[in-house]
């Protein structure tokens, strides 16, 4: 894809890196993690009180230096498929949604296990969907390990690759263990990676134990992991775009030292957004608010690491004329600036609510962007000169077979109308929505994803059953979508 | 009487000024205002005001906030002589207020501090990572008349559940009060676990306490 648009020149991007390089070494952060705290201090960095540590600069121009420029994520089966590199963009879903918008009936509810396999596998379906997240917050299984769920029930219903969320450091060990099972062993996964975990982070400055855990876990396994501080503006960083990021920069560049402190090389993805506020009249967090739009993927650019963006996203509580809006305008934006992994696509309501019919419509919009935005072939073959020289001036190209080889590299929309008015209503004269409700009904009833090898399917349910055995429940819920080969 | 000096403090707030507010209430004292009107015919009314323009979406958090703040100053120094005088601002009622064990978020339960505080509530915040017990245990000993349960994640929602059942087991209920609030709660949620209420926002929750204990 051709990058069109950077919201940050070069010299703005050097003026951000120094601001974070001041952040980290006049006030420095807080790390709740005695081994990260160990690493950093032996690597020179200075101990302000207790966990306090403020970082000379060239500990992170050393760790920009061994952090790897490019990531490419696997599919289930070990094919490459998701270079992030240069101006590549990727788009999938989000995370954890406490409610679902069903497509069925627009009803808003409590999402189920169901839900998310559903969801996995019409992400599985969808062909600009590129990896998968798990949507939604399962409520019939025990809240402490619905991570294991999740994760057992995307590797049944997709072979897409995945990147995971989990609450404690002991879900994300479980989730790679699962992971591995899958691939063939840790050395297959670490070769060949179809996951990356998502790692949050409290602050800028305030570097959680889980956080750091995590960061520190996936670093001895090599593999890559996205380090996402969360600053919001107003409350727990300023309000000003360049303050806000330049403080979120400064915790990805802790996360970047403490990775390559580790172990060198340890692949590490960066977020591709930041510089956001908090609405300060509804004290709700806008997932699609205009102001910093861009400026971390300039930022992610300027430092030529593979990053995490956003887009998609709607705070919306329906699937209605703001959703498409959003979800269209903030997918064009990160991909023509760049953006590698673009996810949240399908949230609704700040990511509190998600609806498959809205990811359905998410995706012809990524369809309609990765048009817009590819390279143009200019050769003999696409301008023709022969040919138009051949029909004249009088003539006509319909019959032409230049035309019938060429005709389908043009977009075709799936559920954008572009009928003719009767056309559409002998088809029931139906809105957007509807449609793209109907789409995902028709590949619920039709789609199969690969099957797991039956080895697999069993390794990764000892998992979850071991995890249900370890917190002394005796009623684990069954395997959700998934089928045995 | 006074007239000068009643808009003065009403603007303080207004403002979100606690400079201001705190010389406005010194100056009345000065001139001795009986510090109760200074409250009821001054600091008030700016109170209102800005609440008023908050609900029309034309002021914004930050100002409610620093509004809060103003009247938190101005009551500060009035306090002493309102003692004195053996008269007291209404208390609309004794408020345990905290984050539930497990979770650090602040931000949004020191709103509600604030906000229930610049209403007239008197708040005792016990702060975030606050153990099940300790709700209950301060709840008895303060005489609260309402406890607030904050959480910010899904997996800390469920200790407001055991701050319920806490409450309940030292036999607190019903005529201590319990509402629960951060951004995963709802209403839903907020009835399944036997919460007498719920506030989506920070605003909400000041009408929430002020409507179970019938102010």
């Amino acid at each position: 894809m051709n990058s069109v648009w950077a919201r940050l020149t070069h010299e703005q991007c050097q003026q951000l890196h120094s601001a974070s390089l001041e952040i980290l070494e006049r006030t420095g952060a807080r790390l709740f993690n005695d081994e990260a705290l160990a690493l950093v201090c032996k690597a020179g960095a200075k101990v302000v009180e207790g966990n306090h540590v403020r970082f000379p600069a060239r500990l992170v121009e050393q760790a920009l230096s061994t952090a790897p420029k490019s990531i490419t994520l696997f599919d289930r089966n070990g094919r490459p498929v998701m270079p992030l590199e240069g101006n590549n963009s990727f788009f999938g879903p989000g995370s954890d949604c406490l409610n679902i918008v069903d497509h069925r009936t627009g009803e808003r509810r409590r999402p189920v296990l169901q839900d998310v396999a559903e969801a996995i596998l019409v992400c599985d379906a969808l062909n600009e969907i590129s990896f998968v997240m798990s949507m939604f917050l399962p409520s019939d299984v025990r809240q402490e390990l619905a991570d294991r769920y999740q994760m057992e029930v995307m590797l049944h219903n997709t072979t897409k690759p995945i990147v995971l969320v989990t609450y404690e450091t002991s879900g994300c060990v479980d989730a790679v263990e699962m992971a591995e099972a899958v691939a063939g062993g840790a050395d297959a996964l670490r070769e060949r990676p179809f996951i990356t975990c998502y790692i949050n982070v409290t602050t800028g400055l305030l570097h959680n134990a889980d956080a750091l855990e995590k960061l520190l876990f996936l670093a001895e396994k090599g593999l890559p992991a996205l380090y996402i501080p969360v600053v919001s503006g107003g409350t727990t960083g300023p309000i000003t775009m360049a303050g806000g990021l330049a403080l979120s920069n400064a915790g990805v560049l802790v996360g970047l030292v403490i990775s390559q402190l580790k172990r060198e090389g340890t692949p590490v993805i960066v977020p591709g957004f930041g510089g956001d506020a908090l609405d300060m009249r509804t004290m709700v967090d806008p997932y699609c608010d205009p102001d910093p739009r861009g400026m971390a993927q300039s930022l992610a650019h300027f430092y030529q690491l593979p990053m995490f963006s956003l887009g998609g996203a709607s705070e919306s509580k329906l699937v209605d004329q703001q959703a498409g809006i959003q979800a269209a305008l903030d997918m064009l934006i990160p991909a023509a600036s760049g953006g590698h992994i673009i996810h949240d696509c399908g949230y609704l309501e700040s990511g509190l609510s998600g609806s498959l019919a809205q990811l359905a419509i998410c995706n012809e919009v990524a369809g309609w962007i990765r048009h817009a935005c590819r390279p143009v072939e200019i050769s003999a073959e696409t301008l023709a000169l022969d040919l138009i020289d051949q029909v004249g001036p009088d003539g006509q190209f319909l019959k032409l077979p230049h035309t019938r080889r060429h005709l389908r590299e043009r977009w075709y929309p799936t559920l954008m109308d572009r009928d003719t008015y009767d056309g559409w209503l002998a088809k029931g004269g139906k809105p957007l929505g509807e449609r793209a409700g109907e789409q995902v009904s028709q590949i619920l009833a039709t789609h199969h994803c690969e099957p797991l090898s039956r080895t697999s399917a069993e390794a990764i349910r000892r998992v979850v059953l071991r995890a249900e055995a370890q917190s002394g429940s005796e009623s684990p819920a069954p395997v959700s979508g998934g089928s045995y080969a | 009487m006074h007239e000068e000096q009643f808009n003065a403090m009403r603007q303080s707030i207004v403002d979100g000024a606690p400079e201001s507010a705190r010389e406005s209430a010194n100056k009345a004292l000065a001139l001795g205002i009986d510090p109760l009107d200074a409250i009821n015919k001054g600091f008030v009314l700016g109170l209102n005001s800005i609440g008023e323009q908050f609900n029309r979406g034309e002021v914004f958090l930050p100002d409610l906030v620093m509004a809060g703040e103003a009247m938190k100053a101005a009551v500060a120094v009035l306090e002493p002589e309102m003692q004195k005088r053996g008269t007291q601002r209404e208390i609309l009622g004794k408020v345990v207020l905290g984050t539930v064990k497990g979770d650090i978020h602040e931000i949004g339960k020191s709103l509600v501090s604030t906000l229930l505080t610049a209403s007239g509530f008197q708040v005792f915040d016990l702060g975030v990572n606050v153990p099940i017990e300790l709700f209950a245990e301060k709840a008895r000993e303060l005489q609260a008349d309402l406890v607030g349960v904050s959480a910010l994640l899904t997996t800390t929602m469920q200790g407001q559940k055991s701050v319920v059942e806490a409450l309940d087991r030292h036999g607190l209920r019903p005529k201590v009060k319990i509402i629960v609030g951060g951004a995963p709660v709802t209403r839903d949620w907020a009835d399944k676990i036997g919460a007498d209420g719920y506030g989506q926002d920070a605003m909400a929750a000041v009408a929430v306490a002020k409507s179970l204990l019938h102010k």
